[in-house]
């Protein structure tokens, strides 16, 4: 980027980068910092330096991962356009064809000055994001790209050639003049205007055809006038003058400003509810099964963390569902912290305490919780199943399926689908909308599918389109945009907006002749939970299809409940008398069901020898103990085996404990205590719930970006004094003579060299590559301390040439040698002035 | 809306609430496309199929009809999925259909190539289709309409059959009212089709081809006659033994112009040609020396019209041979569409789509066939039957449990219980049928029974001469035994629903006097017999039959308290 400035007699700009930033008002830089966080932290110690890190690659290219297609067509405008005399914002619309095409998408037809508008909104955000800055005047704007943007964007920014070498360009009077109407084609050789428009559009690089071709002497030709430019023996280019021109001075064929709107199908608002209730009521219905079948056997973890790949296919058939759905049950699961490892030795996925605040929740209640948790998730349950780089099977609840990047993505797809409300979306769809909003950091778009999936099955979205406990989802404070937040969202709007979504509750069961019952609705607990207990499922959804068997009866009767009860409760349910058969089914499984009989006892003797347990029973001294003679050898005890065991050995019988197993014990089996919820925080598993508190804890309220840019205010104030000590001190070292500040000018402050000397007044690598940067663009000398392969230090003066990827290519013109240095030895930079 | 007599689920079932005021609009508007699953007292099941759907569009419904029918009588919002699904499967029907085209005869035409494309791609239709004639048509061999019919619909792109009918050789028939006697007792009345019945031959013939359902009693054979009328044409009558053969001819010589020379029989014992002629399924399944010998009788005239009675019973090797038929009309009569060997889809793409269907409530509702009363009598076995039913092999324990002896007695006694009526005891094992005859003093009609002892006994049954009647599986099907109000099944084979359905037809013909009908079954309990029991059991009580288990010990007081 060229920073000669425009002709003599022009107003005044600033004239570097930096110096626009130190123009800029207290506003201006928290701006600024607002739009590039990264700028922030740590906090940059001078203006300087803050420049000098806006102006590096990696904030750069972060900048530009974040910027959507119309800020990248801006840019790429503004770097095209940059030889042809000063560039406003409506040259660049000119250029991106904001004056011609109305952009897409938009409200009708023949809205261009609304496309200009957009265009010169795009541009003042770029330049509040310093992503361009304004050499020129408020009347007589000159924008730039921030210096190493050029870099950045990449060789041919736009499908645009590089720039014509000065000294190459033929007779001036014959070359076609961007500004100019156009090249004179006419003139062209024979099939050089096909050459040149195939190259127009980019890429500007062309092969060059076999010798003897007609294309080939048209390429020659082209050459020969100095319209094309070799690059090598086999490729031309076509330079970007010229490319320009023969776009008629356009950088873009159209103008994307506003975002794409896929069409999509439209969903009415009560369809999409309706879906997304029965989807939610599915997903609680998975959670509560997989805490049951996880309570009765808890499935180890892995060695390496995670659930097994068996372990995770035997709780897909636990619920009955596929294994990638699983997948996300189990991990939303342990997200929203119902299950957990329990840290055992080996360790194993257990229900936490949060289950039991589950068991009491209603349907919405429990949907908010799993909703909350998956907000700000970072797991990626899609991956689970695929194998990484080791080429090792990625397990569910595995450590390594932490992504920091989730939530943020997860908001921008719910988003892209709030954009269009009513509208189903597919996966092509949301990634065309996310490919325009960063196109150079597009999603992956397994992750995209995966969030959209997972979106559905928690009935976020129902039939494709976000419902209305979606918008609700939506509508929760983002704890990254808004760090005060509470880490758990309050669950409760979220559940109001689940709850009317829900079909009402039905507190009434159907009975009929042939053992099916139905309940027209969806079931209240208190029903859900007696037909559960009574009864098979046969169908879901609106209605509720049970069929009662004996299996069904019989678990009703283990429960506890008689036949008599049963019956009771289902008359009072049920609209119409219990049918004959149903209630003959349950009055003949109660029948045979008590055929077999169960007594309370709190211990129990036997013995393979009737005459040891002989007089036991009717023994007095052992009345106490309640003991009733089941058979000859085995005796039913009232007392708990401990105290049973004692009474018998003072008898003089060499009792033992035995386990339910029948094998003999030592201690008494006990069954293990549900986790205590977060007890303890060294044992959370990875999966445990992952706090929602930013990482970083730096405060990134406005208040503190005033605060900082008021500190480097006062330093940039302070730093010509700084440099005034700094210089004495280095007077007063005869073997480093430090050379004289650069004498700023009037008008020409720029090389202000903020010094920086590590050993003594602590590292300022920002000042240091910004110094390099601006000897780089001046193409001055600078005195280089570095350490030397030895670890010594050496002071050499180098003429920097190219500072890229942590290196710095630089001329000793003592030497006359090239050399190479890492960025990271080198311990401080002084400009060189004379 | 929001009060509908519908439940839609997301399974593809259809709950359908009868006491609801719209309950009967609803099912009327629903019973095009969705399959009656169960019909209990309350809540009735339908089904969305593949077959039923596009049982729908062969009878000129479209999806948006469907989806419309649904929105307006469902009571809860449609899930979204199922009705894309619906339209999907909906579309599927018709583009392919077979026409016949002016130079190249019987050709596949599509409306869209892609389906062309994908059908003719899989390896299924090689063979049965010929040379492209361009991008929308290919050649099929006139020999394998059906079979290409029957792979279309196995690759889910079922063909419409447009290609036409062979007009058959002409011959009149016409309905006859009042009937022309059979017996010299008989009197002749006039009599007119129901109005179902004319609907279901109004339904096939408009058609083409296809099936009619209708239950047993409901007077199948009459809608065969009236399609035989309306057709003037030579006709093939299939029906499963020789006994139903000669109650089609008595029928048909009854209701219809026929005379008994212009029906012929084609059976194991006569093998007559005639203008009408009714074959059974077992002669022409007959092989000798491995091929069918008795093929020519297809081909032996130019049928107008092929009649297959009782339709759910039709031997697979008779698809095969039907495959070849396929330019002549079919009509299919079935108390059920349901195929215990699930060959549904077989008899939707070789006899064609589902015409009429009735539910046999409604037809009950009607007046046509008799209400009944469905009881579970069951026996405790005494300790020593236990004993050795407990410690059988598995094989052998289902004819311990049915024929436990105990159920002699209570057979008596069910039959002491009605004295007035007439009754019917079917069974399946010899053995006990022999000595239920015995004990009861009651006639035994069994396979081995001869055709003329079997026709006496019946037509002494059906006037009144016998009151009781011990039959084992030879009458599960096609025997008309009207007045046979009482069945007391002792043991059945392993609880097929169909067997049900044609033995809970014995008695469903309608009474004169308007009486209940009685259907007993003998159950020993906590046996197998038992859960067969229970097949039994949900069938009838979907089907929308009261029924009752009762105790044998209780059966005595059941019924002086009725």
């Amino acid at each position: 980027m060229a920073d000669v400035p425009d002709g003599a007699g022009a107003p005044a700009g600033p004239l570097t980068f930096t110096e626009s930033l130190r123009s800029r008002d207290d506003a201006g830089l928290v701006a600024l910092l607002r739009a590039r966080p990264d700028l922030a932290t740590p906090s940059p110690s001078t203006l300087r330096s803050l420049a000098a890190r806006a102006s590096s690659r990696t904030s750069l290219e972060r900048a530009l991962a974040h910027a959507d297609a119309r800020t990248l067509q801006v840019l790429e405008a503004v770097l095209a356009l940059a030889d042809a005399g000063p560039v406003g914002a409506p040259e660049v619309a000119r250029a991106v064809g904001a004056d011609d095409v109305d952009p897409p998408g938009g409200p009708e037809g023949s809205d261009r000055p609304d496309a200009r508008a957009a265009v010169a909104q795009v541009v003042d955000d770029a330049l509040a994001a310093g992503l361009l800055w304004d050499a020129g005047t408020p009347a007589r704007p000159d924008l730039r790209v921030c210096p190493g943007l050029d870099d950045a964007l990449g060789p041919y920014p736009a499908g645009l050639g590089p720039r014509r070498d000065p000294g190459a360009r033929p007779d001036p009077s014959g070359v076609p003049d961007a500004r100019a109407a156009g090249p004179r084609l006419d003139d062209l050789p024979r099939g050089g205007r096909e050459v040149l428009e195939a190259l127009a559009w980019g890429p500007p690089v062309g092969v060059v055809p076999a010798p003897g071709t007609p294309a080939r002497a048209a390429v020659d030709a082209l050459v020969g006038t100095g319209l094309l430019q070799r690059t090598d023996a086999r490729h031309v280019v076509l330079p970007r003058d010229l490319g320009l021109a023969l776009r008629g001075g356009r950088t873009h064929r159209s103008p994307e400003l506003a975002p794409p709107r896929p069409a999509g199908r439209a969903i009415g608002a009560e369809t999409a509810d309706t879906e997304s209730a029965s989807a939610a009521l599915d997903l609680v219905r998975y959670v509560d099964l997989l805490v049951a079948a996880w309570e009765e056997t808890p499935p180890s973890v892995l060695r390496s963390g995670g659930l097994g790949v068996r372990e995770l296919r035997r709780t897909a058939q636990a619920l009955g569902c596929d294994e990638p759905v699983a997948a996300f049950v189990v991990e939303l699961a342990a997200t929203a912290g119902v299950v957990a490892d329990d840290g055992d030795a080996p360790p194993s996925y257990r229900p936490t305490t949060v289950a039991d605040t589950w068991d009491d929740l209603d349907d919405a209640d429990r949907w908010a919780l799993l909703a909350a948790a998956w907000l700000p998730s970072r797991r990626t349950p899609w991956l689970v199943g695929s194998r990484d780089e080791k080429g090792t099977v990625r397990a569910a609840l595995a450590p390594d399926l932490h992504r920091a990047w989730v939530p943020r993505l997860r908001r921008h797809v719910l988003g892209v689908l709030a954009a269009q409300p009513g509208t189903a979306l597919d996966l092509d769809a949301v990634m065309a909308v996310l490919r325009w909003r960063t196109p150079r950091t597009v999603p992956p778009e397994q992750a995209v599918g995966g969030l959209l999936a997972e979106a559905a099955l928690l009935g976020v979205t129902g039939a494709g389109a976000l419902s209305g406990p979606g918008r609700a989802l939506l509508a929760q404070p983002d704890p990254d945009a808004a760090p005060g937040a509470a880490p758990l969202p309050a669950a409760g709007g979220l559940a109001g907006a689940m709850r009317a979504a829900l079909p009402d509750e039905v507190d009434e069961v159907l009975l009929q002749g042939d053992l099916t019952g139905i309940v027209p609705g969806r079931p209240s607990q208190s029903l859900a939970r007696l037909l559960e207990r009574s009864a098979e499922t046969e169908s879901r959804g609106a209605a509720t299809t049970v069929r009662f068997s004996t299996a069904s009866v019989t678990r009703a009767l283990d429960h506890g409940t008689t036949a008599d009860e049963l019956l009771a409760d289902l008359a009072h349910r049920s609209r119409v008398p219990v049918p004959q058969p149903l209630a003959y089914l349950v009055r003949d499984t109660a029948r045979r069901h008590e055929a077999v009989r169960v007594g309370a006892a709190g211990s129990y003797v036997r013995s393979a020898d009737p005459t040891t347990l002989a007089g036991l029973a009717e023994d007095p001294r052992l009345a106490h103990l309640g003991l009733v003679r089941l058979a000859p050898t085995v005796l039913a005890s009232s007392v708990p085996a401990g105290e049973l065991h004692e009474a018998l050995r003072t008898r003089g019988l060499l009792s033992a404990l035995e386990g339910p197993d029948g094998r003999v014990l030592s201690a008494r089996w006990r069954r293990p205590p549900r986790l205590e919820r977060d007890a303890d925080p060294r044992r959370r598993g990875p999966v445990a719930r992952v706090d929602t508190a930013r990482v970083e804890s730096g405060d990134t309220s406005d208040e503190a970006r005033a605060a900082l840019v008021a500190r480097l205010r006062a330093t940039d104030r302070g730093e010509e004094t700084a440099v005034d000590r700094l210089a004495a001190r280095a007077a007063a070292r005869p073997s480093h003579a430090l050379g004289p500040e650069a004498d700023a000018g009037p008008g020409r402050s720029a090389p202000r060299a903020g010094t920086s000397r590590p050993r003594h007044g602590g590292p300022l690598p920002g000042d240091t590559m910004a110094v390099l940067h601006d000897a780089l663009r001046d193409g001055r000398s600078v005195w280089i301390e570095m350490v030397g392969p030895r670890g010594a230090l050496e002071r050499r003066e180098l003429k920097p040439l190219r500072l890229d990827g942590g290196r710095l290519r630089a001329l000793d013109p003592v030497r006359e040698a090239e050399l190479t240095v890492a960025v990271h030895r080198i311990a401080g930079v002084e400009p060189a002035d004379g | 809306m929001p009060d509908g007599p519908l439940i839609v689920q997301s399974d593809k079932s259809i709950l359908l609430e009868v006491d609801h005021p719209r309950a009967d609009d609803a099912r009327r508007a629903i019973a095009p496309f969705a399959e009656l699953e169960r019909a209990p007292e309350h809540i009735h099941t339908y089904r969305l199929t593949s077959l039923g759907l596009w049982n729908a569009r062969a009878a000129g419904h479209d999806a948006e009809q469907v989806v419309d029918t649904l929105l307006e009588y469902s009571r809860y919002p449609v899930p979204h999925a199922l009705l894309v699904d619906l339209a999907e499967t909906m579309g599927r029907y018709g583009r392919l259909t077979l026409a016949t085209h002016p130079t190249h005869g019987l050709v596949l035409q599509a409306t869209d190539r892609a389906v062309l494309a994908e059908v003719l791609k899989s390896k299924r239709t090689a063979g049965l289709v010929g040379e492209r004639v361009d991008d929308e048509t290919v050649v099929v061999h006139p020999s394998e309409r059906g079979h290409l019919k029957q792979v279309l619909v196995k690759l889910g792109w079922p063909a419409e059959d447009l290609a036409g009918y062979v007009d058959g050789e002409k011959h009149p028939i016409d309905l006859a009212s009042p009937t022309t006697p059979r017996t010299p007792t008989e009197e002749p009345h006039t009599w007119e089709m129901r109005p179902y019945q004319a609907q279901a031959v109004d339904g096939f013939f408009h058609g083409g081809s296809g099936v009619v359902v209708l239950p047993c009693g409901a007077g199948k054979t009459i809608v065969g006659a009236g399609a035989m009328a309306r057709s003037g044409t030579t006709t093939l009558i299939l029906v499963t033994n020789t006994v139903s053969a000669r109650q089609w001819r008595d029928e048909l010589v009854r209701r219809t112009t026929l005379t008994e020379d212009e029906i012929g029989e084609y059976s194991g014992s006569r093998k007559e040609i005639k203008p009408v002629t009714i074959a059974t399924y077992q002669v022409l399944t007959t092989k000798r020396k491995g091929v069918y010998s008795h093929l020519e009788l297809l081909d032996a005239r130019d049928w107008g019209l092929i009649l297959y009675d009782e339709v759910h019973l039709l031997p697979a090797p008779i698809f095969r041979m039907t495959a070849d038929l396929q330019a002549r009309r079919r009509l299919g009569l079935t108390a059920t569409l349901v195929r215990e060997d699930g060959r549904e889809d077989e008899v939707f793409s070789l006899i064609g789509p589902k015409r009429y269907d009735a539910p046999w409530k409604d037809i009950e509702a009607q007046g046509y066939i008799a209400p009944a009363d469905c009881v579970e009598v069951r026996l405790t076995l005494p300790e020593h039957e236990r004993m050795l039913y407990a410690t059988a092999e598995p094989e052998d324990k289902y004819r311990l449990a049915a024929c436990a002896p105990g159920k002699n007695r209570v057979v008596e006694q069910i039959v002491a219980s009605h004295p007035d009526d007439q009754v019917l005891v079917i069974g399946q094992y010899l053995d006990q049928l022999q000595e239920l005859s015995e004990h009861l003093d009651a006639p035994l009609i069994t396979g081995a029974t001869t055709v003329r002892e079997r026709q006496k006994l019946f037509a002494a049954f059906r006037e009144g001469e016998i009151s009781r009647l011990v039959v084992s599986k030879v009458a599960n099907f096609s025997i008309d035994l009207p007045e046979a109000s009482v069945a007391v099944q002792v043991s059945g084979s392993f609880g097929s629903r169909q067997e049900e359905a044609q033995r809970l037809g014995r008695v469903m013909r309608p009474k004169a006097d308007g009486r209940t009908a009685h259907f007993y079954a003998v159950v020993a309990r906590d046996t197998v017999d038992q859960d067969f029991a229970a097949h039994r059991q949900r069938f009838l009580a979907e089907q929308g039959y009261a029924y009752r288990i009762v105790d044998a010990e209780d059966l005595g007081a059941t019924d002086t308290a009725r």
